[in-house]
């Protein structure tokens, strides 16, 4: 009988043999049931305290989504943190390069209840739609106010949303205006300050030079209008949206005057017509083979204009943009930064990795290898950066001036609104008044407030 | 009485063969559009938290209001009558000198194919690149010919955007068209067209009366295939103009997704969804009327 057991069960020989007949008289067939049930329950419990006790000995794997180009420029840093912390292992997950594509990526993930990512990289105007979902952790009691008080006003702003902050600001951005010297140079002017002084410019520039076009920006139906359109509203005092009081300012005075301001300098022929159709790049090409004097662009094209080999290389400089008779400059901010899920298991690991890329020396190692904007201030004064990057002087300068754009939930909607309209003006299907008027009645709608 | 028996039990037992099928295709149509139906009447959006709060008919008042869905409305009505009539016209065009023989027809069918064959984002993406102001292939070619005398932005203005898409899903689904068309042609007997000729018909009406009506069934297939495909165009618009300048050539499809994705405004874009689905069969069933009766008339 035992043989027989035996050979379903070989390890059974073994024992039967090792302790002798007695136990195996002692294999009847109830007790030999029995027994056998606990030999497996008791094989298991070990094989499971054993997997236990090499788990709590793996590294925690603590992961995000991000566009495959940066995953590649930031593989350094993040080998660095692992050989630092070998509990902790970063998994970088390369998403497509298109910023929102790579969102919609992220929104569905968060969507199924259960996101794969511990950390959100995060575009700046991302985090409230994603605070307001309740997908993102709230970081105000893991940093204090005097270490936020080392970024860059307007980057910690960015990362509020209802008295929680989201995000860790890691790279900055912020649109400006680049001119060209020679140009004004030649003409005997100085850099513009207002946005007289900019047409001024423009038009001396066009009637003495063979450089055609004066001032070029970024026209398409995208984000990028947008955020031409917050520097031009504010730079005639105005607003876009209060996030407090969610006041609609599109209509008021400046709003109307922004909007006209875009459709003005494209009537006058200081704006190619095509820039109804630019993106960033567009507008650089212009810039870059010196067929325009302005640009509003973001800090890249710096280094990019500068290279070896083109047109404008050492004749160009930066500045924060223009502004209406006494008011402000402004910069629309831009940026990225860390947010951490709120359904991540690992929430302590995943801050040690936000911490470890938002911290001084590895920021600063990364502006100074791709030629980034850091979002710390010190970073901009720092002896090492600026040997790199002298321009860092008047950004800092520029950095000041940044505003976030308007902290609401429904950010991608009243965003959507505002590109419409000021798309349906510059390319003359509406009047830049009807366009804002009709924009801000929409836009009050949405976040459900009455005109 | 044996013979309904037996032709029940047959009855009985293709309903059974079938049911497996029924059942895939109430869980992945009827169950999809009937919880958008229902999803239609509460909010659900970031301002109560993605939790659903009845609403009523909420959602549908402010739909009727919505310049903007009206205005997507009209888009997709312009775009997909107009890529209908002429993808139809050249379709057919291109079906019939397919149909004739000549030397190295294989070839010129299998490239006639191509575009159809080619990814959306992909041809997209070169169309853009095609009417691009300053680099555009297009522009460059008509500057050449004089035929303008500055740059036009083509994709920056709303009517020539429009024109834009058009062309170029005429340019990609065309092919599509003729294939159908030419399966349709090469099924009709010669011998009716020698008849006819021996009749005394000319080729304009061996054309009315041969060919037309029998090709008719695979018009109305590559039809209704088409309305549907073109009623809910996304890709193309998305990578060449992203539905501007001001909205001009956004599609119904392109602001669904954008009320659920990227405002994650479900309860609205679910009575989005549940307005251009019962437009879309309002359209459906008015043709299906219409053939039928047509039917009956020549019948």
């Amino acid at each position: 009988m035992v043989a027989s057991l035996g050979v379903r069960f070989p390890g059974l020989i073994l024992i039967n043999n090792f302790f002798g007949r007695t136990f195996s008289r002692f294999f009847s067939r109830g007790w030999k049931r029995l027994s056998l049930i606990f030999l497996a329950l008791a094989v298991t419990a070990g094989a499971l305290l054993v997997g236990v006790g090499v788990r709590a000995q793996q590294p925690v794997t603590i992961s995000f989504l991000l566009r495959a180009v940066e995953a590649d420029q930031m593989q350094g840093l993040a080998e660095q943190f692992m050989a630092e912390n070998p509990d902790i292992r970063i998994e970088m997950v390369r998403g497509p390069n298109a910023a929102d594509a790579v969102e919609n990526l992220y929104t569905t993930s968060f969507l199924l209840g259960d996101s794969p990512y511990d950390i959100l990289f995060s575009d700046v105007v991302w985090i409230p739609k994603f605070a307001a979902a309740g997908w993102l952790l709230d970081l105000s009691d893991r940093v204090s106010e005097a270490d936020l008080a080392d970024f860059l006003g307007a980057d910690v702003t960015a990362g509020l949303y209802q008295d929680g902050l989201y995000r860790m600001p890691f790279r900055s951005d912020m649109g400006m205006l680049y001119y060209r010297t020679d140009l004004l140079d030649q003409v005997g002017l100085d850099p513009p300050e207002t946005f007289s002084d900019l047409i001024a410019a423009s038009e001396a520039i066009q009637a003495q030079t063979d450089v055609s076009w004066g001032f070029v920006w970024q026209g398409l139906q995208y984000e990028g209008i947008v955020t031409n359109f917050v520097e031009l509203i504010a730079g005639y005092g105005g607003f876009w949206i209060d996030p407090d009081s969610l006041e609609v300012g599109l209509d008021q005075p400046a709003g109307i005057q922004a909007a006209e301001f875009m459709k003005t300098v494209i009537a006058d022929s200081i704006t190619p017509p095509g820039v109804t159709n630019y993106v960033e790049e567009d507008s650089l090409r212009q810039f870059e083979n010196g067929n325009a004097a302005f640009l509003r662009n973001w800090p890249y094209v710096w280094a990019e204009a500068n290279r070896e080999g083109s047109p404008v290389a050492g004749k160009i400089a930066l500045k924060p943009m223009v502004h209406d008779e006494g008011q402000q400059s402004a910069a629309c901010l831009g940026g990225w930064g860390f947010g951490i899920s709120a359904t991540t298991p690992h929430p302590e690991e995943a801050w040690r990795v936000v911490e470890f890329f938002t911290s001084y020396g590895p920021m600063k190692q990364f502006v100074t290898e791709f030629a980034y904007v850091p979002s710390r201030r010190a970073l901009f004064t720092d002896p090492d950066v600026l040997a790199e990057f002298p321009h860092f002087e008047q950004l800092l300068e520029v950095a000041e001036t940044a505003i976030p754009r308007p902290p609401v939930g429904q950010y991608a909607q009243v965003s959507d609104i505002l590109q419409r309209y000021l798309s349906a003006s510059i390319s003359d299907q509406m009047t830049p008044e009807a366009a804002m008027q009709a924009a801000a009645g929409e836009t009050r709608r949405v976040l459900g407030v009455e005109s | 009485m044996t013979r309904d028996y037996i032709r029940e039990r047959q009855q009985r037992t293709g309903w059974l063969l079938v049911a497996p099928a029924l059942v895939l295709l109430l869980l992945v149509y009827a169950f999809p559009i009937l919880r958008a139906f229902w999803l239609s009447f509460f909010t659900e959006n970031l301002s109560t938290n993605l939790e659903p709060v009845f609403s009523g008919l909420d959602n549908y008042a402010q739909l009727v209001q919505d310049g903007r869905f009206w205005q997507s409305m009209r888009n997709t009505a312009v775009f997909t009558v107009l890529t209908l009539i002429f993808e139809l016209g050249l379709g057919l065009i291109i079906a019939l000198s397919l149909d004739q023989a000549f030397r190295g027809r294989g070839l010129v069918r299998t490239v006639a194919i191509l575009p159809w064959a080619l990814p959306t984002a992909l041809i997209a993406l070169a169309w853009r690149w095609i009417f691009n102001t300053e680099f555009g292939v297009w522009n460059d070619i008509l500057l050449r010919l004089q035929l303008i005398a500055s740059p036009v932005n083509w994709l920056g203005d709303p009517f020539w955007a429009m024109v834009a898409v058009i062309a170029a899903d005429v340019w990609k689904t065309t092919s599509f068209v003729a294939i159908l068309l030419l399966a349709g042609l090469q099924s009709i007997s010669q011998d009716l067209y020698e008849a006819h000729a021996l009749d005394g018909a000319s080729p304009w009406q061996s054309f009315r009366q041969i060919t037309l009506p029998l090709i008719a069934p695979q018009i109305v297939i590559a039809m209704l295939f088409r309305f549907a495909q073109s009623f809910g165009i996304f890709d193309l618009i998305q990578v060449m103009t992203g539905g501007g300048p001001g909205g001009a050539t956004e599609m119904v499809s392109i602001y669904i997704y954008a009320a659920v994705m990227r405002y994650l405004d479900f309860g609205y874009g679910a009575a989005l969804v549940t307005v251009t689905f019962l437009v879309l069969v309002a359209i459906v069933g008015l043709t299906w009327l219409y053939l039928a009766r047509l039917r009956a008339k020549t019948e």
